[in-house]
């Protein structure tokens, strides 16, 4: 469960990333985050994954509270945490497999579990026929599947991205889309961030709207911003 | 830390030193020059320490007696040196008679005309007498300055003035070894923590993702540690040998001019007893700035 209880976040330079926030994400929901460019959608992740700890208030994520939190349990929060980002952000020398395998090495598990828990991962992405190419030899599509592959292989109870499907074609978005909802339907709490119309309208996800920082409105089967 | 992540991040580590293999060199290359001359000059510092104990050791007391001392006199002194010798205080001494001062001088003065007049009746007997510790110098010359046959004026003293100028010469190698140390040493783990801030910028990707998966700073930092490690020691091996090498020319240059000046007491020691104990100390140094170096660059540019 995420909680944001009157959350702000000023930036060292002044500037505003998000005001006076207050809501709740329960577990298992799918929610998409959206407002115009600069609303602090990217602020609004980034207080959950603690890239950024908001400046009065208070977050609370899967029981950890991210105002104030020891730098020692930053770690753990991250590791109930499934990250994906609009640029992929893979690592060029290793191939797929690799490059799942090295979130499962980085948090210490056995060889056993890395060599069964992989190719589950690389399936349920529909990747398994080409865990053996490197980054620069797969399409974006294929690229943005591995990195959803590497931020579910520990088993996150929440999958966190941030424009996903941003350097996609629609019909590419489209399926990125629909391997979260499948995700989601296995349990798993989603939060996406994006500037796509269309998905969003299509989906009847609960929609939360930024705009400057703040909570515009927040609907069950909501819809992108909605013309009045 | 299991020990297959311990191997995964070290080997990281080891795959850094290589591929950055211009400024890697660069550091290696001033941890070298740091060693080496710290090694030199610690060896150097060493020699002068244990041949000031050899000197020591040979310090003579020279005591001239008038020339027209009496009998009595004469044996008034002996009587003192050798109840002196009784109670340990002196080792050994050593009488130069009239006849053999005036044998040793016509050797020294080979001019005929000077020495013409002078007879074995001109010349001041003499002692020469080793102490079996040197602190024990001041009073034995006080004692003797009293007694009425020695010449006081200047016949009485040591070799003072050429143990003084060596504890110089020693204390100023060991300000010389503190300023190198601290310059030297403060020049590498520069480096080294320039070196690592490359490779830090050339993993930020890595790093990135390995904060967002939730590794431990300790996994993050591991790699760079090493690193660091590498470049100390590698830097401290080389460093060693060249040292070796150095030193064993020094010797033998230094050793066969000293033997040329006539001093045969005075001598560069061999390499070899110290050779472990030197490999330590480098290694240790290496290590340790080189740790430093990557502590520091790990500090600043990795925020862990
Ligand atoms: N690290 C930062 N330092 C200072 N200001 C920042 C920082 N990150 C974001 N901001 C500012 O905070 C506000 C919200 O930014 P945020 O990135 O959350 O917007 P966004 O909704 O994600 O925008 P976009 O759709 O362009 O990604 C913006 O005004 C931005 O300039
Ligand atoms: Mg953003």
């Amino acid at each position: 469960m995420i909680k944001f209880v009157d959350a702000t976040k000023v930036y060292s330079n002044g500037v505003v990333g998000l005001k006076n926030v207050t809501l709740t994400i329960e577990k298992g929901e799918f929610v998409f985050v959206i407002g115009a460019s600069g609303a602090g959608k990217s602020t609004f992740l980034k207080l959950i994954m603690h890239e950024e700890a908001p400046t009065e208030g208070e977050v609370y994520v899967n029981g950890y509270s991210i105002h104030n939190m020891p730098r020692s349990e930053i770690p753990y929060l991250r590791r109930s945490l499934g990250v994906v980002f609009q640029d992929f952000r893979l690592l060029p020398n290793k191939t797929a497999y690799e490059n799942v395998a090295f979130a499962m090495q980085m948090v210490e598990a056995s060889p056993r579990e890395i060599r069964r828990q992989i190719p589950l991962a690389l399936g349920l992405v529909g990747l398994s026929k080409k865990a053996k190419a490197y980054p620069n030899q797969l399409s974006g599509g294929e690229q943005q599947r591995v990195v959803l592959a590497r931020a579910l292989v520990n088993n996150p109870s929440v999958l966190i991205a941030d424009e996903p499907t941003g350097n996609l074609d629609p019909k590419t978005s489209m399926e990125i889309m629909n391997l979260f909802e499948e995700i989601n339907q296995r349990g798993t709490t989603v939060i996406v961030a994006t500037h796509e119309k269309d998905i969003v309208d299509k989906m009847k996800k609960r929609v939360i709207i930024l705009e400057q920082g703040e909570v515009k409105s927040d609907e069950q089967k909501g819809h992108y911003i909605n013309e009045d | 830390m299991k020990i297959r992540t311990l191997r995964l991040l070290a080997k990281e580590g080891v795959s850094n030193v290589y591929k950055n293999k211009l400024m890697s060199t660069a550091s290696i290359f001033t941890v070298i020059v740091t060693l080496f001359f710290l090694g030199i000059v610690l060896l150097l510092a060493v020699n002068i320490t244990s041949n000031i104990e050899v000197m020591k050791r040979d310090l003579d007391i020279t005591v001239f007696l008038n020339v027209d001392a009496t009998d009595f006199e004469r044996e008034e002194v002996t009587a003192y040196i050798e109840s002196q010798k009784k109670d340990g205080i002196v080792s050994q001494y050593r009488i130069e008679t009239k006849e053999e001062a005036f044998e040793n001088i016509k050797k020294e003065i080979k001019n005929e005309a000077l020495l013409k007049g002078l007879t074995a009746e001109n010349m001041p007997m003499s002692y020469y007498i080793k102490l079996n510790n040197p602190a024990d110098s001041d009073k034995v010359i006080s004692d003797l300055s009293k007694f009425s046959g020695v010449n006081t004026e200047y016949g009485i003293g040591y070799n003072k003035d050429r143990l003084e100028r060596l504890e110089g010469i020693l204390k100023a190698f060991n300000y010389v070894l503190v300023t190198l140390l601290v310059v030297l040493s403060t020049v590498a783990i520069f480096l080294i923590s320039n070196t690592i801030r490359l490779t830090v910028f050339a993993r930020r990707r890595e790093i990135e993702i390995m904060k967002y998966v939730g590794a431990l700073d300790n996994f993050i930092r591991l790699p760079f540690i090493v690193e660091g490690l590498l470049i100390g020691f590698f830097g401290a091996v080389i460093a060693y040998l060249l040292t070796y090498q150095a030193y064993e020319w020094i010797q033998h240059v230094l050793n066969s001019i000293l033997l040329n000046l006539g001093y045969t007491t005075l001598r560069l020691m061999e390499f070899y007893p110290v050779a472990l104990r030197l490999f330590i100390i480098y290694s240790v140094f290496g290590v340790v700035i080189g740790a430093i170096g990557s502590l520091l660059s790990v500090r600043k540019h990795l925020n862990v």
